[in-house]
């Protein structure tokens, strides 16, 4: 049991609150190109580059605000570079997602090493992190050791997690939330009636841009104040799968991401028994990957179902189902 | 007289090709005026540049009297014109209501207000009898209700002149009949309804007026108590019959394939063949006549293994072929030349060698040892290029990259030289120039005189006249009789294809 209190406490749920937070930012952001019928592979590369800008952007204002502004600008120059590609040109999307992907990864890189002059990681020299927001009352409401269950954590966290409701409300209620929808279930509708499929996408990205750039930010401002190479190590893939998953649909998306979240945090406990460190750097996902594929197995598709029943049937003995093949079943 | 609608001289080209050529249309108001023809014949176009889809390259519209540019739906919805498309335009995952108002939502505090969109869509509902529940989502109904909500759409933008693109095509009968009651209502309340059709029963029952449309030219306009149904079938089927016959010599009789009892459902699950009984004997070419989508494709499907019976059987060479796969059909002598070229013909981003190749991968010479030998496939293209006239540069340009006639040669050089004795042939000439049509003829004679067993399908009636021996009318997934193709007539042909059959209409 001693063990056990060591890993399931309050910490625990605070730190998954903390490791969900960029993967929820950056999957709620493509939340709006999955609802507008954009597979948006690019989310890890906006990210990546708004972790970086977000570090520089700090170190030039001087301030962690100004910082993030500058690592979302980032991520909304690789939005639009990818919108005006795959909306305006018609390129693939994965092509597109990819290749900003590893410009992302490279240019951060050389950056890394022209700016600073070093390589792996940029630490210090007055990278300003993000305030840590202290609800006033909680202590005094919850006690000081549930404090920090609502207190205490950067304002990204706060916005990450107000969200979704938000999101709920906007594609259930408001009109762009209501044309997106449309836009990326059936094009063929919103273009005659009127409603621009190519303007509707342009928006769907510069806001997934706006997010990922928050994601980002949070990534390198937020409880650890750094940039590494790589350093959102495939948190912006998590999120895509996570996407497809749950369609974007909002509420399915922060279930996805506290799977997530908390596989990251629970991962980071066990290094306590001094597991080998890679496996547990693979757990998130490996956990992730299985609650997904849980998770899709009821709606697998039907095509699979019906062949596993009818070797079923075949395998019992049991004659096919004769489908229509009745004679009297067309006889008018 | 009051004219709701007026188009003179309409022409719209596509590339070479006029889909519409100077077309002049008065609808008066008050009226359902049926646009009728084959498909092809320009009915969509047309409507498509009255309701500014498409802008014509040539005349002019005028709506209720007013001279109108329609450069965008926009401008026609704003004239009061609505129309409800051949496939419905709907988001499965919203409510009926939400579709409605799509793109004209009901407001209030910048949010959409649910409450006041699903009790105007209950009152529209109410007021035009076209029975739907509003708050329901949109998957899951039936394609009937699906149409009453795009009525709904176009009624709810105020729309008087209502334009319906192929109404029943998706419908059951019952459904249809429910369509046409609300029509009538409508023109009772005096708006205006233009509905295109290919059925002839549809378009005698319910209309008022009726245009005919052929290759993009207005045939003739006519009150509907002016017209039989025959004189229908001639104006869209058209184009004076020739008899020009091809001389041929007797086949073996060698029964080759037999069909009894044959049902069958189409993509609605709606019966498209019924009790269907024919039989091909080597050496002889069966033509099956009617007007396009009375089952015609999908015996071809049946047949060739791509659709599933629900009952009957189909020999060749005395086994079954139903419940086969296609390939098994083609191994036992299937040579199928599909009504689509371009969807089920070729691949037309492959090359010609590679189309060439299909189903005969895995023969000799082309492939040795698991391997392709592509200099081979290109020899044999090569030969057939040249012996069916197959105009392009050489075996590998893209098979799209040739034209409508030759992509058809591409087909006919592929099954016609693959082995199989029984030849099923969908609309072979469908769209093709006239040379490439004398041509594909010739190469079906000469098929026939190999002593082959040809089925063919063709809506075109000349074609039949030319080339078969026996013609089968098909009129609603029915055979309406047989005629002997050296002596058809056009008048008993014309009566089956309407679904008369002309020795009762004798006795009458």
């Amino acid at each position: 049991m001693e063990i056990l209190a060591t890993f399931f406490n309050v910490g625990l749920v605070v730190a998954t609150i903390r490791t969900t937070t960029p993967i929820l930012l950056v999957a709620l952001g493509g939340s709006f190109t999955t609802k507008a019928g954009i597979f948006n592979i690019g989310l890890e590369g906006q990210m990546l580059i708004a972790a970086f800008f977000a570090v520089i952007g700090s170190i030039w204002t001087g301030s962690s605000f100004g910082g993030m502004l500058i690592g979302v600008a980032a991520a909304l120059a690789f939005a639009l570079v990818y919108a005006v590609l795959v909306v305006s040109f018609r390129a693939n999307e994965v092509v597109v997602g990819l290749a900003l992907n590893i410009l992302a990864g490279g240019m951060t890189i050389s950056l890394m090493k022209a700016i600073f002059g070093t390589r792996g990681s940029v630490v210090g020299r007055g990278i300003v992190g993000l305030p840590k927001v202290q609800l006033p009352g909680a202590r005094d409401i919850l006690g000081p050791s549930y404090a920090q269950l609502i207190s205490g954590y950067t304002p990204l966290v706060y916005v990450a997690f107000l969200s979704v409701p938000l999101l709920v409300l906007f594609y259930a209620r408001t009109r762009l939330g209501l044309y997106l929808r449309v836009v990326g279930e059936k094009p063929e509708a919103a273009e005659t009636l009127g409603i621009s499929i190519a303007r509707v996408r342009y928006i769907a990205s510069l806001l997934c841009g706006l997010f990922a750039g928050l994601a980002g930010a949070h990534m390198s401002l937020g409880y650890i104040t750094m940039f590494t190479e790589n350093m959102s190590s495939g948190r912006g893939f998590m999120a895509v799968a996570i996407l497809i998953f749950s369609a974007g649909d909002p509420l399915k998306v922060l279930l996805g991401c506290l799977l997530f979240g908390f596989a990251d945090a629970f991962s980071l406990r066990l290094q306590i028994l001094n597991f080998p460190s890679y496996l547990i750097l693979a757990v998130p996902y490996a956990v992730a990957l299985l609650a997904l594929f849980a998770l899709s197995w009821r709606t697998r598709p039907k095509l699979i179902r019906e062949t596993l029943e009818t070797m079923r049937n075949a395998l019992a003995g049991k004659p096919q189902d004769s489908g229509g093949k009745l004679p009297s079943d067309n006889r008018p | 007289m009051d004219i709701a609608v007026k188009l003179q001289g309409i022409t719209k080209r596509f590339d070479a090709f006029t889909a519409n050529d100077r077309i002049d249309l008065s609808v008066r108001r008050g009226e359902i005026h049926a646009i009728i023809g084959e498909n092809g014949a320009g009915k969509t176009t047309l409507m498509n540049v009255l309701f500014g889809l498409l802008q014509p390259d040539e005349g002019t519209i005028s709506v209720n009297g007013k001279p109108l540019v329609v450069t965008s739906p926009a401008v026609a919805i704003a004239e009061g014109l609505g129309m409800v498309h051949q496939h419905f335009k709907l988001v499965p995952s919203l409510t009926v209501a939400d579709n409605i108002f799509l793109g004209m939502e009901i407001r209030k505090r910048g949010l959409i207000d649910r409450k006041a969109q699903i009790e105007q869509a209950r009152t529209l509902s109410r007021k035009f009898g076209l029975n739907v529940d509003p708050a329901e989502r949109v998957a899951g109904l039936s394609v009937g209700i699906e149409q009453r909500i795009e009525i709904l759409k176009v009624l709810a933008r105020n729309a008087r002149i209502i334009i319906l693109d192929e109404p029943t095509a998706v419908l059951t009968p019952q459904e249809s009949r429910d369509l046409f009651a609300t029509l009538r209502s409508f023109v009772e309340d005096g708006m205006t309804v233009i509905f295109i059709s290919h059925h002839l029963e549809e378009v005698m029952a319910v209309s008022d007026t009726i245009t005919v449309l052929r290759d993009g030219r207005v045939v003739a306009t006519r009150g509907k108590s002016e017209l039989s149904k025959r004189e229908l079938v001639r104006m869209m089927v058209g184009r004076d019959v020739s008899f020009d016959r091809r001389p041929r010599s007797p086949g073996s009789g060698r029964a080759v394939l037999s069909v009894s009892d044959l049902w069958a459902r189409d993509d609605r699950r709606l019966p498209a063949l019924k009790a269907v009984n024919l039989s091909v004997s080597a050496g002889e070419i069966v033509g099956i006549a009617g007007v396009a989508g009375n089952g015609q494709t999908e015996l071809a499907e049946v047949l060739s293994g791509l659709r599933p019976a629900s009952h009957g059987s189909a020999l060749l060479h005395g086994k079954e072929l139903l419940e086969h796969s296609p390939a098994e059909i083609r191994a036992r002598g299937l040579a199928h030349v599909p009504g689509d070229r371009l969807a089920r013909g070729v691949d037309g981003n492959a090359t010609l060698s590679a189309n060439m190749l299909m189903g005969r991968q895995r023969k000799q010479p082309y492939s040795r040892r698991g391997l392709i030998d592509w200099r081979a496939v290109d020899r044999e293209t090569k030969a057939l290029m040249q012996r069916f006239d197959i105009r392009a540069r050489g075996p590998r340009d893209l098979a799209s990259s040739l034209s409508g006639g030759n992509i058809q040669k591409v087909v006919l050089a592929r099954e016609f030289t693959a082995g199989g004795d029984f030849l099923l042939i969908d609309q072979p000439t469908r769209g093709v120039d006239i040379g490439a049509q004398e041509a594909i003829h010739s190469e079906i004679m000469r098929q026939r005189a190999d002593d082959k067993a040809i089925l063919l399908i063709s809506t075109q009636l000349d074609e039949l006249a030319a080339l078969a021996d026996r013609i089968l009318v098909m009129f609603e997934g029915r055979i309406m009789g047989e005629i002997d193709g050296a002596a058809m007539d056009e008048e008993s042909i014309g009566l089956m294809m309407a679904g008369i059959d002309p020795v009762a209409a004798a006795e009458v």
